[in-house]
Order: structure tokens, then C-alpha cells, then sequence
């Protein structure tokens, strides 16, 4: 597994506990963190049908003389190798161009909003592009460094849905810590996203890894939230309605992350996840 | 409702999907509407701006009026847009050969905003390169709104470009060609029908919009085979002026980059400046279009000692305004520079040979013209095309095509690069579709590693290696750390024969004894250019490819070759 997470560094305290999630996440599953130290208050990812500009808040370019060293003690601390991106294009003098040849990108639920960093607040425009046109996952960290000891996956069905239960399995594989997944069952019964998995050939690694597979009724949604454990990392599939469907009915992914604390691991409907 | 989205789904693949050209039509005339909307809402919102302007223009505290636009433009652009500087036009190219044409969609309005403060307060800019970046980001914004493609992007963008050129200059042949000339660098059938049809579109709207319009009125010129000789002359000029403007404007945005100065600053003191040319040279102010008219007709009334000095206090003008934090083109200021080049050539000749009887003044105007179009530019055909449809004189032709032919050889023989391409030269980003930079940045590393590769551990004994070797086709066997996986290694069947050929040693030699550890290693960070590059230096074939010190896989010029070729068909197929 050679697998590489990107980490916006943020010089602040709140950067500070965002990184170490990042740390942590990448010790656990054995990937490489790589950190940014920007240079410039923006930044753009091109995605294969669009072009995110990231507008950073004035709070990623404090004290720049101090930011790499403060990196480097907190991959030290963790016994991790440093290592560091340097964006080789730029659109223009002032706007690199940040690779999206990664496998993991770990954002905050805003970036250019400073006033909602540090609440659970609703997820940025620019954390919703990302996650809407990445093709690799998007590790959303609590507000504090919160190691997570076991793995959640809210399953409902859909298409994201499984990608997120792969990436889950895989998760747990790594990590070797227990898997459960939450299943809201809204229009079938439990025997249709048993026989779901079944049919996409997931039966056998559900089986081997995870612990629980808990159903709730509709009205219970608040209760399954409750019920996962705090120190849970929650993976799940974001997105995964049309745009009309999502402004009328809204978006279970952002529900769920304005009640929970805990730290969660997007698939976007671009995201591809191999077992 | 299930039969109504069969119907549609039928009728969308029946009609785009089998073949994407009518798609594109109908997208590229929605793009060329929309940016030509874009063109003439900006040309007429400066037009009624500098009218509104004129009256104080002959106060002693006039010179303020671009600074205050230069510092409420690069104050939007900053702080308001955050679009990072800029005119526009090398940004286009850049995303269409690096990115299939992918712009951000605040770039559809932030350069007409930017660009109407400047040039409406009296900057010296055109306003043709911000609605070429609207009109293309327009154009990339429909391709995804629609899903498409990188190359129907890209067809798109081509068309928002054509749209907005068409429709400000009301110039149909000269929008299609500038975006098939200069944004897209390629002439493939399958984008030309798209962008003639968005540029045709973009010039009706303007023509709706603005009835009766020709933007430079004039009478028929009287131009004879005696002008062919001057105008031999005239392309030399033109030439060395164009190389003269391209290379000030370069080292004026590079002096203010490298000052210290906050960008408010820069934009006081670059929009002051212009401000003060402008009290004694009026004509150095704002896009100039009055005065290309006057020169034109004839009615210009300068001498030609000014007419000289105009020429360089507009190329100071324009290069302070867009490298001080102004926004706007260069297009319009060519065309100035061009006609006074061209007037100044004439008053010129007439004072060196009274009795030569060449055409008027109004048509070396337009000889000028485009001459430092297509020197500025090196887009001969765009120089030639435009200047014949807003002039509407097709009289000139003859001498239009020398001069425009001779200027832009000469300056790209003196400056290989033209102003739109020479930042992105030095970056290494410009990439034409077909040619090998092109398609080596197109290929990705990734897609190009063998991974199929059976690693050894560095304490395998020799003799266990040779078994090893008999049942394996490898030539390159990857060493690694038992305990960390990490590499540590190569071995290549060619350096090992010594060993091979003497049993005695079998069971006296360890891998790590004998493997190469200087062997040059690739990473997925490296482009294959670099890649390459690495290879020629160090006369490889393969090259292994290590990611935080563990082994990737093998890149090899076979493998590259063999895809360096399919991308190659990919690229230059008229499909």
C-alpha cells in the first residue's frame, strides 16, 4: 500500500488538531501524510470536469517563518517522515495549481470562512466542490485531535453508498479495528441491502470484518447517530442525488455532519474505491 | 414519467452521441450568444463611461481618473474576485493545453468588471482580452454544465473566444480565426464549423444590439502597386515595434512584481503616470478607438515629431497600465500603436520623397494596424482578417497580407515568442495538441508503470537467486528490505554475469553484496519529460519508480513509446 494523503497546513492551533488527525489517520492505515504549507491565500484544483479555486482564510498564511518547523515537530511527534508539497504549475503567479494525484485530501468543513472553523457549522462551497468532484475520499476532522478506534459506515444503498462501504472494508483492513455499519431503512426492508451486498460481492468481507450491522426506521435517524460511538471514524458516500433532489430534500451527508462530532471520511460521487 | 425519460434518453444518444457535432453547434452558438452578450454590454458600458469622463478630462486634476480605476480594478481583482493577476488571454491558453480547456467560472465576469473600471477611467488597455476570457470561460462553463469532454471543452472554449472577438469588433472571420490561431494553436475540421457558426453568432448579437455598426468608417483608399515597395518598409517598422512594445511590457510587470510595494500602491503610481502622459497626449488614454478613426479618415492632426513620440508614450502608457495592476488587452493598443507607426511612416515619406505618389495616410493607418497585430501577436491571418472587417476595405488586401506576412516573421525571428506565449514558454507550459511536450504532459506516470515485477529480499543467497532467474523472463529484479519492504535496489541481469557464470560463488554472495544502489529511480512526483530526460542522461531503458521509498513498478521507452504513440494517433485524428 503506498497510499498518500494531502494536508492543507493551517499554523494555528486549530491547524495543529486538524493535522494530528491527519497523522493519526494516515498511522492507522499506513499512508503517507504529505503537508502544504501555502504560500498564497488561494489555490486551484483542476478535477477532471471542473476547476475548484480554493480561497483560503487569512488564518493559513500566519506566521509563514514559523509554519514548516511546526510541521516537522508534529511529524516528528508522531514518528512520521516529513514530507512536504511543492506545486509545480501555476495558473498564475499567485495561484498554484495543487495536484489532485492523491488517494486521501483532509479538509476542515470550511476553508475560507473564518468565523465557521472552529463550530461544526455547514461544509464550505469549496469543501462541498471538492468532495462533489474528487475521485479519492475526503477525511473531514472533528474540531479536535480525536483518535478514533473503531469504524462506522453509514450504508443506505445507493451507489456512493457502496463505494463508501468498500472504502470502510478497506479502512478496517488496515487498521484492523472493528467495522460497523448503520443502515436507515427508509424504502426497503433489511433483506434487500443484504441481498445488495450479496450481489455486489461483498458479503464475504462484511462478514469477515465487521462486527455489527444495525437497521433503524426512518424516524429513528437521530437515534443512530447517538448510537455511534464517539470515537468512531464515520465513512460515507456524499452526494449521491442530482443537484434538484438535494436542494429540495437535502443532503443526508450534511445532516449527519452537523450533528456529529466525530471525524468523517467522504466518498464523492466521482470517487472510486477498490477492495 | 419512465416512457418520457426513455424518449429523452433515445433522442439525446440518437442525436448527440452517435455523432457529437451537432452538439457542439448547438453548444458553440449558445457560447458564442452569451460571450458575444458579454463583448457588447462591456464595449457599450465604456462607451457611455469615457463619455461621461470626457468633460473633466481637461481639469489639472484629470490625471487622478486611471489611477482611482487602476486601484478600484486591481482592488476588485484582489480582494473582491480573488482571481490572481493577469489579462486573461495566456490563462486561456494555458487551460486548454494543460487542463482541456477548464476555467473557472467567476473568470466569465471578473476581467469585464476589472477591465471596464481601468479602461473607462482612462487606462491604457483593450477591452478584447477580458471578453476573450469571459467568452472562453463561458464556453468552458457550458461543457460543464453539459458534461462534456476534454476535447468538446475545448471546442467550447473556441467558440465563447470566437463569440466575444466577433462581437466586439463585429468580426465574424476575425474571431473565428484568432481562436483557431491563437487559443487553440490547431486547424481540425471538427472544430471549425463549431466556432465559425458561435463567431457568426456572437457578430449578430453584437449587430442586434448595435445597429449600423462599422467600427472604423472610412472612404476607399486609392492603393496602387506603387505602395507594395513602402510597404516593405512599414513591416520592417512594424516588426521593430512590435518586438520594442512586447519587451516593455514585459520588463514594466516585472519591475513592479519585484517591488515591494503592496498592489494599491502599484496601482496608484502606474495609473497616475498614464494620467499624466494623458494631460499632454490624450491619445495615449483609454482603448483609443477615437483616434484610430481619425486616423483613418485622415482628419488626424498631429505633426511628426508628436506623432513619433505618441507612439512611444503609448507603448509607456500601456505597458504602466497592465503591469501596474491596471486590467485590460493589449489588442486595442496595438491597433493605436499600429496606426500612429503607420502615420508616422507615411508623413515620413512624404517628407523624404515628395513626388511619390503612395496611397493616403488613412490606409498606411491601416497598414500599421496590422502590422503590429500580427508582430505583437504572431497571428498573421487574425492581423489581416480583423483589420479587413472593421475597416471594411478589402482594397488593401494585397499590401495588408506583405506587411502582415513580413512584420510577423521579422519579430518572431527577433523575438521567437509573441507576447500571449512567452510567459508560458519560460514555465514549459506551452503545449500545442500534436506536439511532444504536448503529449508527454498529457501521458500520465502512472498509467505508464510495469508493476508486475517479482521483488527480492536483500539476504536472498545467490544460488536461490539463480533459481529464481531460471524461471523468470525479468531482466531487472527490484531489492527490498525484508522488514520494511522499503527498496534497496536493483539488480540487472547484464551487471551479474561474473557471478553467474562462477557456481563457486553461489553460496558466498547476498543480494545487497551485489545489487546496484545507484541506480537512478523515478517518482509519480516526476513528469515524464523529467523521466526521460533521466534516462537519456544516464543511458537507461527501464527505470524503476520509488514512492516513499518503496518499489512502483518499471517505466520503460518501450512502454512509453508504445503509448507515446496511440495519444500521438489520439491527438492529431481530425475525431
Amino acid at each position: 500500500m503506498n497510499y498518500k494523503l494531502l494536508h492543507i497546513f493551517r499554523n494555528t492551533p486549530f491547524g495543529r488538531e486538524t493535522f494530528l488527525q491527519s497523522l493519526y489517520f494516515c498511522k492507522t492505515i499506513n499512508a503517507f501524510p504529505v503537508a502544504y504549507i501555502p504560500k498564497s491565500d488561494k489555490f486551484l484544483m483542476y478535477f477532471s470536469n471542473d476547476a475548484v479555486q480554493v480561497d483560503l482564510d487569512h488564518s493559513y498564511l500566519t506566521s509563514s517563518d514559523t509554519a514548516k518547523g511546526h510541521a516537522e515537530d508534529l511529524f516528528k511527534e508522531m514518528q512520521i517522515k516529513p514530507m512536504f508539497y511543492e506545486p509545480k504549475n501555476f495558473t498564475a503567479s499567485t495561484l498554484p495549481d495543487i495536484s489532485t494525484n492523491f488517494d486521501y485530501l483532509c479538509c476542515p468543513r470550511s476553508v475560507s470562512d473564518l468565523s465557521s472553523k472552529i463550530g461544526l457549522g455547514h461544509i464550505g462551497p469549496k469543501v462541498r466542490r471538492i468532495i462533489k468532484h474528487s475521485t479519492f475520499p475526503i477525511l473531514i476532522t472533528s474540531p479536535v485531535f480525536k483518535p478514533w478506534k473503531s469504524i462506522s459506515v453509514f450504508f443506505g444503498g445507493s451507489k456512493n453508498a457502496l463505494n463508501a462501504l468498500k472504502l470502510g472494508l478497506k479502512i478496517a483492513m488496515s487498521s484492523g479495528f472493528a467495522l460497523k455499519i448503520y443502515t436507515l431503512l427508509e424504502k426497503q426492508d433489511e433483506a434487500y441491502y443484504k441481498d445488495l451486498i450479496k450481489k455486489e460481492g461483498l458479503a464475504e468481507p462484511v462478514g469477515q470484518l465487521s462486527s455489527h450491522w444495525h437497521f433503524y426506521e426512518k424516524k429513528d435517524f437521530n437515534t443512530m447517530l447517538y448510537d455511534v460511538p464517539h470515537d468512531s471514524l464515520i465513512v460515507l458516500g456524499a452526494y449521491g442525488h442530482g443537484i434538484i433532489k438535494d436542494i429540495l430534500l437535502g443532503s443526508k451527508m450534511e445532516q449527519i455532519q452537523s450533528t456529529v462530532t466525530n471525524n468523517l471520511l467522504i466518498t464523492g460521487p466521482y470517487c472510486s474505491v477498490e477492495l | 414519467m419512465s416512457k418520457i425519460k426513455n424518449f429523452y434518453k433515445n433522442l439525446y444518444r440518437r442525436l448527440f452521441q452517435m455523432d457529437d457535432r451537432l452538439l457542439l453547434i448547438i453548444a458553440g452558438s449558445i457560447a458564442g450568444i452569451c460571450s458575444g452578450l458579454a463583448a457588447v454590454a462591456l464595449r457599450l458600458s465604456l462607451e457611455s463611461v469615457l463619455e461621461l469622463f470626457h468633460p473633466f478630462r481637461q481639469y489639472w486634476w484629470a490625471f487622478i481618473l486611471p489611477a482611482v480605476g487602476a486601484l478600484l480594478s486591481s482592488f476588485y481583482l484582489e480582494k473582491i474576485a480573488r482571481e490572481g493577476a493577469g489579462h486573461g488571454v495566456p490563462e486561456v491558453i494555458y487551460s486548454v493545453s494543460r487542463y482541456g480547456g477548464l476555467l473557472r467560472f467567476r473568470s466569465s465576469y471578473s476581467r469585464l468588471i476589472s477591465s471596464f473600471l481601468t479602461i473607462g477611467s482612462g487606462g491604457s488597455a483593450g477591452p478584447e482580452a477580458p471578453v476573450v476570457m469571459s467568452g472562453s470561460s463561458i464556453g468552458s462553463n457550458i461543457a460543464k454544465f453539459l458534461g462534456l469532454n476534454d476535447r468538446q471543452r475545448i471546442t467550447l472554449v473556441g467558440c465563447g473566444t470566437a463569440g466575444a472577438i466577433a462581437s466586439i469588433f463585429n468580426a465574424p472571420i476575425a474571431g473565428m480565426v484568432f481562436a483557431i490561431e491563437v487559443i487553440l494553436g490547431e486547424w481540425k475540421f471538427v472544430n471549425i464549423i463549431p466556432i465559425a457558426i458561435a463567431a457568426v453568432a456572437g457578430a449578430q448579437v453584437s449587430h442586434a444590439l448595435i445597429p449600423d455598426q462599422v467600427i472604423f468608417n472610412h472612404l476607399p483608399f486609392q492603393v496602387g502597386g506603387a505602395d507594395i515597395l513602402p510597404s516593405l518598409g512599414l513591416a520592417v517598422v512594424t516588426a521593430m515595434v512590435s518586438v520594442l512594445f512586447t519587451k516593455t511590457l514585459r520588463q514594466t510587470g516585472k519591475i513592479a512584481k519585484k517591488s515591494s510595494l503592496p498592489f494599491w500602491a502599484r496601482a496608484i503610481i502606474g495609473g497616475s503616470t498614464v494620467g499624466i502622459i494623458g494631460m499632454f497626449m490624450p491619445v495615449v488614454l483609454a482603448e483609443g478607438y477615437h483616434s484610430i478613426q481619425s486616423m483613418i479618415s485622415g482628419t488626424f492632426s498631429m505633426g511628426m515629431f508628436f506623432v513619433f513620440l505618441a507612439v512611444f508614450a503609448k507603448i509607456f502608457a500601456t505597458a504602466m497600465t497592465l503591469g501596474w495592476g491596471g486590467s485590460g488587452g493589449i489588442f486595442a493598443p496595438c491597433l493605436v500603436i499600429g496606426s500612429l507607426t503607420g502615420v508616422l511612416f507615411h508623413k515620413m515619406l512624404i517628407v523624404l520623397v515628395p513626388s511619390f505618389g503612395c496611397a493616403s495616410e488613412g490606409a498606411y493607418a491601416l497598414l500599421g494596424m496590422t502590422g503590429l497585430v500580427s508582430g505583437v501577436m504572431q497571428a498573421p491571418l487574425t492581423g489581416i482578417f480583423l483589420i479587413v472587417e472593421i475597416t471594411g476595405g478589402y482594397e488593401t488586401i494585397l499590401p495588408l497580407i506583405v506587411v502582415s506576412s513580413i512584420s510577423s516573421t521579422m519579430s518572431h525571428y527577433i523575438e521567437p515568442a509573441s507576447f500571449y506565449f512567452k510567459e508560458l514558454i519560460e514555465r514549459g507550459q506551452f503545449l500545442r495538441p500534436g506536439t511532444d511536450a504536448r503529449i508527454l504532459s498529457d501521458l500520465n506516470i502512472r498509467e505508464l508503470i510495469e508493476t508486475e515485477f517479482v521483488k527480492v529480499s536483500e539476504n536472498m543467497v545467490f544460488r536461490k537467486f539463480i533459481e529464481l532467474l531460471k524461471i523468470s523472463n525479468q531482466n531487472f529484479f527490484p531489492v527490498i528490505e525484508d522488514e520494511t519492504q522499503e527498496y534497496k535496489g536493483v539488480i540487472q541481469i547484464s551487471a551479474i554475469r561474473k557471478f553467474a557464470l562462477d557456481p563457486g560463488m553461489y553460496d558466498m554472495v547476498f543480494l545487497n553484496q551485489i545489487m546496484d544502489t545507484k541506480v537512478m529511480t523515478a517518482s509519480l512526483e516526476n513528469d515524464l519529460q523529467e523521466v526521460l530526460d533521466m534516462m537519456d542522461i544516464n543511458h537507461m531503458d527501464s527505470m524503476p519508480v520509488v514512492e516513499n521509498r518503496r518499489f512502483i513498478g518499471m517505466i520503460s521507452k518501450t512502454r512509453i513509446l508504445d503509448l507515446y504513440r496511440r495519444e500521438l494517433i489520439m491527438q492529431t485524428s481530425d475525431q
